[in-house]
């Protein structure tokens, strides 16, 4: 059968007027800043010139230095990525499962979750020097909270009527957990992913701008620190770029598998 | 002493319910006496809130009899006794599975083969007119449409109680008198259920009842007992159009005024 509600909805006359939209307002804004730096109204050597860091990005791509500096931020990401998501989960199935371990753990995971993750990386470096390692723990440590918080709250937004339902049919606990619990609490899962997806990418650049090493950030702090503010723009308009793409891929995927379900905003 | 308690039927006797929340309790039955014979269809009406769910919670074992005494076929109530069937408020459809999953979700707990059940759920969404829809996730369809898929879901368990909930609450009069002659229809075919239907309307009470039972505010008490005696099979439409029908409901409104 054909599927005759649209989730999102916009027809593509409505979505090529959108996105037309959007690029005339980067243009202006552009186009504004240019006029500002080329006139010398506002300090070049501080706010860059558009031109010269577009040009400056697509020399960084083509000389190999912005996708040499990718790959190595990106594999922290995708390390930390998948590493708090596991953990993320894990502790969720356990305190769904142990709701006693819930009560318990409840406020020490919210204090944790308090604590500003900058302050951690200094001790992250101590711990794992300034490679890979330290990296990936500063990602996993935001990863893992922000989806444990969405996944947890995703499973307690399962319908009662859907567990009454479950009980008045004797379906064991196990089937209740992976057929009922497991699918209500998808969509939250999936903006958990894609939340924590932007904020793992945050977790690795900072730690690469404080410790250094050969990643998108130390690439900022570089620019940043020679006095090059179209190198630090041009280094920005990469990390976008990227963040961009990797929220699509998880936009993607989670349209192929909850398909029931319009996707929650984050 | 009361009636005879009926063996094969429903048997309430003394009950009463609270919930207690900390320091707070709120009284939702008080002495309930019921006596429903086997095959007997009923319909339990009063004003929001005077304990009607928590009736149904009792008697499908989704709560505990805190007191009194509750028997169904001779055995006190418990979740998930394959003798009873629940049908929900809203229609606590599982809005990732198909119509059809979703009716094989409940039937698969009662036949083991794939392929019996397949052909089963298939005749019981074509019997409520959704032949075609049988992939439609429940996002796909109408309030009303997903209305027949919780019918047809309750009613696929055969079971020899059935417990619905203000199945057809939240639908236009339409919608509702249609899908009142399917659920006619679906008791019929499996006329030897009791079934316990909550309702807030009068006469889907007279047109579907052999017996409307009156409760009156919370703390719910049952304050009458009225005998529909129209002859079966019945077509709710037909019936709405009579002068008698009308009459009976006139009547049921005097005594659920008279109740509060
Ligand atoms: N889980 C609960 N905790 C505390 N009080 C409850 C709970 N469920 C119901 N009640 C109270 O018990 C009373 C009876 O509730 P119940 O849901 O049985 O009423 P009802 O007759 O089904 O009402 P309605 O027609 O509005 O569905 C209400 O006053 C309600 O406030
Ligand atoms: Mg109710």
């Amino acid at each position: 059968m054909r599927r005759f509600i649209t989730l999102r909805g916009f027809t593509m006359k409505e979505r090529l007027t959108l996105a037309g939209g959007r690029l005339l307002l980067i243009g202006l804004w552009g186009a504004a800043w240019e006029v500002a730096a080329a006139s010398g109204a506002l300090p070049r050597g501080l706010i860059g010139q558009p031109s010269e860091f577009l040009l400056d990005f697509f020399k960084l791509v083509v000389d190999g230095t912005f996708p040499a500096a990718a790959l190595i931020t990106l594999e922290a990401v995708f390390i930390a990525f998948v590493l708090g998501a596991i953990l993320a989960l894990l502790t969720a199935l356990l305190m769904t499962a142990f709701p006693m371990a819930e009560r318990l753990a409840a406020p020490i995971i919210d204090a944790l979750n308090a604590l500003p993750r900058v302050a951690l990386i200094p001790l992250f470096i101590l711990w794992f020097g300034i490679g890979t390692e330290q990296k990936v723990a500063s990602g996993v440590s935001i990863m893992y909270f922000v989806l444990l918080s969405y996944t947890m709250a995703g499973a307690k937004s399962t319908d009662p009527d859907h567990l009454r339902l479950a009980r008045s049919l004797a379906i064991p606990g196990w089937r209740t957990f992976l057929e009922i619990i497991v699918p209500s609490a998808l969509p939250a899962i999936f903006a958990g992913l894609r939340l924590g997806m932007i904020y793992t990418v945050l977790g690795v650049i900072t730690a690469e701008l404080i410790a250094g090493g050969k990643g998108l950030g130390t690439l900022v702090s570089y620019y940043s620190n020679t006095f090059n503010p179209n190198g630090v723009f041009a280094t920005l308009i990469a990390l976008v770029l990227i963040t961009i793409a990797l929220t699509a891929t998880m936009s993607r995927i989670e349209r192929s598998i909850a398909k029931w379900h319009a996707p929650i905003a984050v | 002493m009361g009636p005879e308690p009926t063996p094969e039927g429903i048997h309430i006797r003394g009950l009463s319910h609270e919930y207690v929340r900390g320091d707070e309790s709120v009284e939702a039955l008080r002495d309930v006496a019921l006596e429903i014979p086997a095959g007997q269809f009923v319909s339990l009406v009063g004003a929001s809130g005077c304990g009607k769910t928590t009736l149904l919670d009792i008697l499908s074992g989704l709560l505990d009899v805190q007191t009194g005494a509750v028997r169904l076929a001779g055995r006190p109530p418990r979740a998930g006794r394959r003798d009873t069937a629940r049908m929900f408020a809203r229609d606590a459809l599982l809005p990732w599975k198909s119509a059809f999953a979703n009716v094989d979700f409940a039937l698969a707990t009662r036949v083991g083969d794939a392929a019996e059940r397949a052909s089963q759920v298939e005749r019981l969404l074509e019997s409520v007119g959704l032949g075609e829809f049988k992939q439609a996730l429940p996002s796909e369809l109408s309030q009303g449409m997903r209305q027949r898929v919780a019918l047809a879901r309750t009613f696929s368990l055969r079971s020899r109680f059935i417990m619905l909930d203000e199945p057809f609450g939240a639908l236009d009069a339409l919608t509702k008198i249609n899908l009142q002659d399917r659920l006619v229809e679906l008791w019929e075919q499996v006329s030897a259920s009791t079934v316990v239907l909550v309702t807030h309307d009068l006469a889907e009470a007279a047109a579907l009842s052999d017996r409307v039972i009156v409760m009156s505010p919370r703390p719910g008490r049952i304050v009458a007992d009225v005998a529909i005696g129209l002859p079966r099979p019945r077509n709710v439409r037909a019936l709405h159009a009579t002068d008698g029908f009308q009459k009976l409901v006139a009547g049921l409104w005097e005594t659920l005024d008279s109740a509060s």
